[in-house]
């Protein structure tokens, strides 16, 4: 009996395996397809690329800070935009023609669906905020001084932005326009309170302590620190919060969107 | 278990409106079960709900056997889907739509290819396979559309309206790979505005209004419960402006409906009308060209269950045609 009992343990843990593996599957099919079909739309180009290229121009030209000292803060904004644009892109013109009704009737568990889109996000930002690190080691002697700082700050931001994005598109829109917009207004103020522009030490005590709440301010302070910059916080703190943004976005993300389906 | 679909007092509010009123239906495994209804009278509703798009508000339903709340993977795994919009990726090929489709099913890269090639060839679009399918036409992504719902070794295919606003050759192209699926084994469910289609092709049809089930049976069954509606169709070679008038003047004909060139006269006893048409068209040197008796059509069940007549009537709910 004992021996039955085993194996019927065995086998209902071989299923789960088995269902993990195919969701895992069905995840990367889903982010392979959001690649190939969603990455080159205008609304991803524009929000993803453009939008913080064009936000470092306009802050860093005429400022008299050594451009190996400025890239970490390209990163993080590129991380920043690139990661969150791409699910208010893809979910709402995917809801506008009924494509993402495709994924709510196939056997898989809408947590399957929104990692896939999660994912989606992931890899755009790193790819485009691995460009100006090429960039940086390349042409403008920065130097990789922590290599570990560095993979938590992309591992840790694209996961949290990328879920970020994915909340702010639970908002029943048809257009990307209808989730960007809310989403800029969250956005664009922690632009300035993250360090990006000012210094966090330059900054009065009540505003470091709101610069610590903001999730870009540790991804610019690991950034630097993995460039050999520094930072205000520690590399401790900074993967922490940003690890916790991490796992609140997510949870939230899938939260959010079993909410809206319980309205459809 | 005979019953590919069983619900029980399903029931959808959207806030307040009552989209779906506590419907009971079975479809039994191996048929083809037309949904009829006017818009907004809840049958998109009932299949965003039985495929788990939706949740119902209250009840249940069961697809192959399985709950579709409480086993959605299970009954998912049962069914396709054909949306009544054609929900294909337009930036992606042909090729790619299905592909995609195989692997939200996990089915095996082989199989998934295998499928992907029978079923385009299967609906006349194998050759153009490598083209992005923006560039095809409404019929075309339709078929696309059906052919997506095909890949996984479905039991049960649900349509909703598929072949609404086609041109006629992909109308006839779906309705033969419908019955010829049917006949394969594979259990139908479909909506339709197009009372002559489920007539053709529906086992048993359900009619709902208003978010409540009207009736449910065989087309012919459905017919004969309004037996009293027998007509006479007829058309003369050329109509006067006041013949519609006339006929309605004429004895024991009860109502007279003008249906593009013929007129359709109801009556108990179409004998006695066959009498009445003849001395009218003798006494004002009319040609009679065509002259039918015709029993109640499925629309007239409509017609009689619904008071509302499906191609001139304005949707009056449309918020609940979701």
């Amino acid at each position: 009996m004992i021996k039955n009992v085993i194996e019927d343990k065995g086998a209902i843990s071989s299923s789960y395996s088995i269902r993990f593996m195919r969701e895992i599957r069905v995840a990367w099919a889903i982010a392979a397809k959001d690649m190939l079909t969603y990455y080159t739309k205008p609304p991803a180009l524009m929000f993803g690329i453009l939008f913080p290229f064009t936000l470092f121009l306009s802050f860093s030209i005429g400022r008299n800070i050594p451009l190996a000292q400025q890239i970490p803060m390209l990163i993080a904004q590129t991380l920043f935009f690139a990661s969150s644009s791409i699910g208010p892109v893809v979910i709402p013109m995917e809801r506008a023609n009924q494509t993402f009704d495709r994924f709510l009737t196939a056997p898989v568990t809408l947590l399957s669906v929104l990692m896939g889109k999660t994912l989606a996000g992931i890899i755009y930002g790193v790819g485009i905020s691995i460009i100006p690190v090429i960039a940086g080691v390349a042409f403008f002697s920065s130097q990789i001084v922590n290599v570990g700082a560095l993979i938590a700050c992309f591992a840790l931001s694209s996961l949290a932005f990328s879920a970020l994005g994915i909340m702010f598109a639970s908002i029943p829109g048809q257009t990307p326009g209808q989730v960007m917009m809310p989403l800029n207004f969250v956005r664009i103020p922690l632009l300035f309170i993250s360090g990006i522009f000012t210094s966090i030490g330059d900054l009065p005590a009540w505003m470091q302590a709101v610069s610590l709440l903001s999730p870009l301010t540790h991804t610019v302070e690991l950034a630097r620190y993995g460039l050999g910059t520094g930072g205000f916080f520690g590399p401790v703190i900074n993967i922490a919060v940003l690890g916790g943004y991490a796992v609140v976005f997510v949870f939230m993300s899938i939260r959010f969107h079993i909410l809206n389906q319980r309205k459809e | 278990m005979d019953n590919a679909i069983e619900t029980k007092n399903l029931t959808k509010y959207y806030d307040k409106l009552l989209a779906v009123d506590h419907i009971n239906f079975e479809a039994k495994k191996g048929e083809i079960f037309g949904f009829l209804g006017p818009n907004g009278a809840g049958k998109t509703t009932t299949i965003r709900m039985l495929t788990g798009i939706s949740k119902p508000t209250e009840g249940t339903a069961t697809v192959m056997g399985y709950d579709i709340q409480r086993h959605p993977i299970q009954a998912k795994e049962q069914m396709g889907i054909v949306p009544d919009i054609s929900n294909i990726y337009n930036e992606l090929s042909a090729w790619d739509n299905l592909v995609f489709t195989g692997k939200l099913y996990d089915l095996p890269k082989e199989l998934r290819e295998t499928k992907a090639e029978e079923l385009l060839k299967m609906f006349g679009l194998y050759e153009r396979r490598k083209e992005k399918v923006q560039g095809f036409s409404r019929g075309m992504k339709r078929r696309i559309c059906i052919a997506m719902a095909l890949m996984n070794r479905s039991s049960i295919v649900f349509l909703d309206e598929p072949t609404s606003g086609l041109d006629v050759q992909s109308v006839l192209i779906i309705r033969e790979t419908v019955r010829k699926l049917n006949h394969e084994g594979l259990t139908i469910f479909i909506t339709t505005h197009n009372l002559e289609e489920a007539s053709q092709m529906c086992d048993r049809v359900a009619i709902i209004n208003r978010g409540k089930i009207a009736a449910i049976d065989t087309p012919e069954k459905l017919k004969r419960t309004v037996q009293g509606l027998q007509s006479v169709e007829v058309a003369f070679a050329t109509s006067p402006v006041k013949a519609l008038n006339d006929l309605k003047e004429l004895p024991s004909i009860r109502e007279v409906m003008k249906e593009g060139d013929k007129f359709r006269l109801f009556a108990d006893d179409p004998s006695n009308v066959l009498a009445s048409v003849w001395n009218y068209s003798q006494k004002n040197n009319l040609k009679l060209i065509t002259v039918n008796t015709l029993g109640p059509s499925l629309e007239d069940v409509f017609v009689n269950l619904t008071g509302i007549r499906p191609t001139t009537e304005e949707p009056k709910r449309s918020a609940q045609n979701r």
